[in-house]
């Protein structure tokens, strides 16, 4: 009960900061003077509340539990992502004044063709990440309440659209940074705690794991022991960290910042706030390894975070730190999955069908956020025995695969055409999003095809890029290319 | 005689049944008389008009010359204004005289055939405006039929052009007018502080001139939500000085959207409009209050006063355009140019009732291609 209690106040508070966050000023000269102040600090802790999603809060910890620390590496990807973002498209995208990747895609360009293909790989992306954060909160929902695992989906769906619906992403930089406070809080409060409270015993045996595969405490990372650890590491890297640059939620935060040089500097800070995050994780995956191994074994490995804290410490104390750590995954939930349920809805209102009605421009952005949740309870409810992170990884390798040489080219070289981008991003989307199906739906291949069909990316991603720059190296570049480009870099 | 004008009787101005000819490929045998002609031919004729959207020199030009010997089963076709040839698509027969035959047509102002070339006036809106020649068999009776209709997609063009220009001189007016009415009551307010409160002058004195520099800025059509929302503060000052401070302003404003650009001097005439219609006549306190948020890939701009607001059916005449003169000529025209700018979805929507206050809302794409803040 006190869990449920505690997610319904994280969702009432947001709900409040959504509405009403930006009641701050009176009158004008005070709200401009504190919209300068806003800057990098909140921008920058929004755009983590957003990245950090229920894949980093409970399906590390559940990952590494399962596989070994190899898991640490996709801490590492995530965060070092935005190196990556910062270094390569942070500035230029601002300076570009797109909101969204299809935005890009058209500024650069300058067909409309190419904005809706792009468009619907939006849509491939976020459902992709929208399944594992429906998947999260139906787990949450479940150990807090009780209530079977479709219960807590579709309740996590109707809250999370509704609260949309009623406006609660109004003030979205302010929601995101509360959501980052939060998560980070919530997650960091009990795992220092449990530290100190499981005494040195349990330290050192969490440390120095026995009793364990000798693969478990490798630092690589195994996909289904198939024996081609390297392999698998070097791609989950590869997809994290471009897969960052291509997803469609996490480019469109930049545009809040004033100028590019802001850009940059919230970007780096995010990594400081990503890094520290990411410090916590580890340590419920390492002590549930002592404590909670029986949920290898009952292949429930996800709830680590949550079970952990109510079997070390016992009674009342034990139930408000579940409850905690549960307001945090749900925390994690709900800033991701409204972030990318209006990214999805604005992609399908705006992108996709967008245009030409000339009423309810509203209803139809509400319809479609009602669509794209609904389509992603559907999608999650069958999902319940996949890993949370094996989905989020997909929904990187797909962007890493499409979208990220598609900015990155799209940047740097002025020579990318219509046709070379639109193959690229084809081939991209087909060969990621078909080898995870194929790696969701079949089973029983040799060791190496099981790597490259679940951790993609080391094939696709050269493969889109080469695809690219071919077919573009064919054509002409479209009129004006050279303008659009001078102007991603011109301060 | 004059071939131009919009005939009501609609006569098969292509090439019928001639071998070899377009429509040949979708219906098979010898129904070129059927409907499937007759939307192929009107087609083409569409075609042809957004071939010449940019006028004979624009980007379509050399496409509407090949589509029009396409249509005429041409050897090759000049298109002409009264510079010279200005598209041209197939070669002319050697030999072949088109500079004198221009210079013939434009003389005499009608359709001439002087074998192998053929030449047929183009008359937009009744003036000489250039020429189509065209190379081979061609009947004269044809060449100026299409010149007719090349004639009239010119007009057109002319026409979109003109009413783009119509839009920008639009905002220079309301450039211009921020009307004579404020500047008067600022000056007056201000000279009104000088001897009572002489620091107060002096920074509305800083207002109304960063006022004025904002609105005659010329640097482009588009200025940030945030350089908007100084305008309107530094406006807002100036005028809750001269009502005596009854006047209360709120601003909320979700950072993430100050810097969407928009097109320049959309928000402060709707500020404008609820201070001078809907305070000015209210007796008491009065509320203004503007915020601003992100809607998905929408940004949304609400300006809410508690006035003495309108009869609805007025406020649709006014974003008609058949409002009275005096009244809301601004919320016109940034309506007109919101359309003009995102589309006919994106005008003001206008909230209001007699003694309820008014809200007018604009909503628009957070980015547009084209649409960048200088």
């Amino acid at each position: 009960m006190t869990g449920l209690l505690a997610i319904g106040l994280l969702i009432a508070a947001s709900l409040a900061i959504g509405v009403y966050g930006v009641r701050a000023a009176r009158t004008a000269p005070d709200f401009l003077v504190a919209s300068r102040r806003v800057g990098t600090g909140r921008n920058a802790m929004a755009i983590a509340g957003e990245y950090v999603s229920a894949a980093s809060v409970l399906g590390l910890a559940g990952l590494l539990l399962k596989n070994g620390i190899g898991t640490l590496w996709i801490a590492i990807g995530f965060t070092a992502g935005y190196v990556a973002v910062v270094a390569l498209v942070a500035g230029p995208m601002r300076r570009s004044g797109a909101y969204t990747v299809p935005d890009f895609a058209e500024y650069r360009l300058g067909s409309p063709a190419i904005r809706k293909l792009c468009g619907a790989i939006v849509l491939v992306i976020m459902w992709l990440y929208l399944v594992p954060q429906f998947k999260g909160a139906g787990v949450v929902l479940q150990l807090v309440s009780g209530t079977p695992y479709w219960v807590g989906v579709v309740l996590a769906g109707v809250v999370v659209s509704g609260s949309i619906a009623v406006g609660g992403m109004r003030s979205a930089t302010y929601v995101q940074a509360f959501h980052y406070l939060v998560k980070l809080v919530f997650i960091a409060v009990p795992a220092v705690y449990l530290m100190v409270h499981v005494g040195p015993e349990v330290r050192a045996d969490a440390l120095t794991p026995v009793g364990v595969p000798e693969s478990w405490s490798r630092p690589l990372l195994d996909i289904e022991n198939s024996g081609h650890p390297l392999l698998a590491t070097w791609s989950m890297l590869l997809a994290t960290t471009l897969g960052a640059i291509g997803l469609p939620h996490v480019i469109m935060r930049f545009h809040t910042s004033p100028s590019a040089r802001a850009a940059r500097r919230v970007g780096v800070i995010v990594i400081a706030l990503l890094g520290l995050f990411y410090l916590f994780p580890a340590v419920y995956g390492l002590l549930g390894r002592v404590l909670t191994p029986h949920l290898v074994h009952s292949n429930a490995t996800d709830t680590v975070a949550v079970v952990l804290p109510g079997e070390a410490v016992p009674g009342a104390l034990g139930s408000v730190l579940t409850a905690l750590v549960a307001a945090g995954a749900f925390a994690a939930f709900l800033s991701t999955s409204s972030g990318l349920l209006l990214a999805l809805a604005g992609g399908l209102s705006h992108d996709l069908f967008g245009g030409r009605g000339l009423v309810g421009r509203l209803s139809r952005l509400r319809l479609a956020v009602a669509a794209g949740a609904l389509v992603s309870v559907g999608l999650s409810l069958p999902a319940a025995h996949l890993d949370i992170n094996m989905l989020v990884g997909w929904a990187f390798a797909v962007a890493a695969s499409t979208f990220c040489p598609l900015l990155v080219l799209g940047i740097w070289w002025p020579r990318l055409t219509v046709r070379g981008a639109a193959s690229g991003l084809v081939v991209g989307a087909l060969t990621a999003t078909g080898a995870a199906l194929a790696s969701a739906l079949t089973e029983g291949h040799s060791g190496l095809v099981t790597v490259l069909l679940a951790q993609p990316a080391s094939w696709t991603v050269p493969l889109a890029f080469a695809t690219m720059i071919a077919v573009s190296l064919r054509g002409e570049p479209p009129a004006g290319a050279e303008r659009a480009v001078l102007r991603l870099h011109a301060p | 005689m004059l071939r131009y004008g919009l005939r009501v009787e609609w006569r098969p101005w292509y090439p019928a049944r001639r071998p070899g000819s377009l429509w040949r490929r979708g219906s098979a045998s010898s129904v070129d008389t059927g409907a499937g002609a007759t939307v192929a031919a009107l087609r083409e004729a569409r075609l042809l008009g957004s071939d010449l959207r940019g006028g004979l020199h624009g980007s379509g030009g050399t496409a509407a010359a090949r589509r029009i010997r396409r249509l005429l089963d041409a050897d090759a076709v000049v298109l002409a204004d009264l510079e010279g040839p200005a598209a041209q698509h197939g070669s002319l027969p050697p030999g072949s005289e088109a500079g004198a035959l221009l210079d013939e047509v434009y003389a005499r102002g009608e359709a001439l055939r002087q074998p192998p070339l053929c030449a047929a006036p183009l008359l937009v809106a009744d003036e000489l405006a250039g020429c189509v020649i065209a190379a081979g068999e061609v009947a004269a009776e044809d060449l100026s039929e299409v010149a007719g209709l090349v004639a009239e997609a010119l007009d057109h063009a002319e026409l979109s052009g003109a009413r783009a220009r119509i839009a920008a001189a639009d905002l220079r007016t309301l450039r211009a007018q921020i009307s004579p009415h404020f500047l008067h009551n600022a000056l007056a307010v201000i000279a009104a502080h000088i001897r009572s409160d002489p620091t107060r002058a002096r920074g509305l004195l800083t207002d109304f001139a960063d006022y004025l520099r904002y609105s005659f800025s010329t640097k482009g059509d588009y200025a940030t939500v945030a350089a908007e929302l100084q305008a309107i503060q530094t406006y807002l000052e100036l005028q809750s000085a001269r009502f005596d401070d009854r006047l209360e302003i709120t601003v909320r404003m979700a950072p993430e959207i100050l810097p969407v650009a928009i097109p320049f001097l959309v928000v402060q005439p709707i500020v404008e409009n609820a201070v001078r219609h809907g305070l000015e006549k209210k007796a008491g306190r009065g509320h203004i209050g503007v915020s601003g948020y992100g809607e998905g890939t929408m940004c949304v701009i609400e300006i809410e006063d508690d006035g003495v607001g309108m009869d609805p059916e007025l406020a649709r005449a006014i974003l008609a355009g058949s409002g009275p003169r005096s009244k809301g000529v601004g919320l016109a025209n940034v309506d007109q140019r919101l359309r003009t700018v995102y589309g006919q979805e994106f005008g003001l929507l206008i909230e209001t009732a007699p003694d309820h206050g008014t809200r007018v809302e604009a909503r628009v794409p957070r980015y547009r291609r084209g649409v960048v803040a200088q």
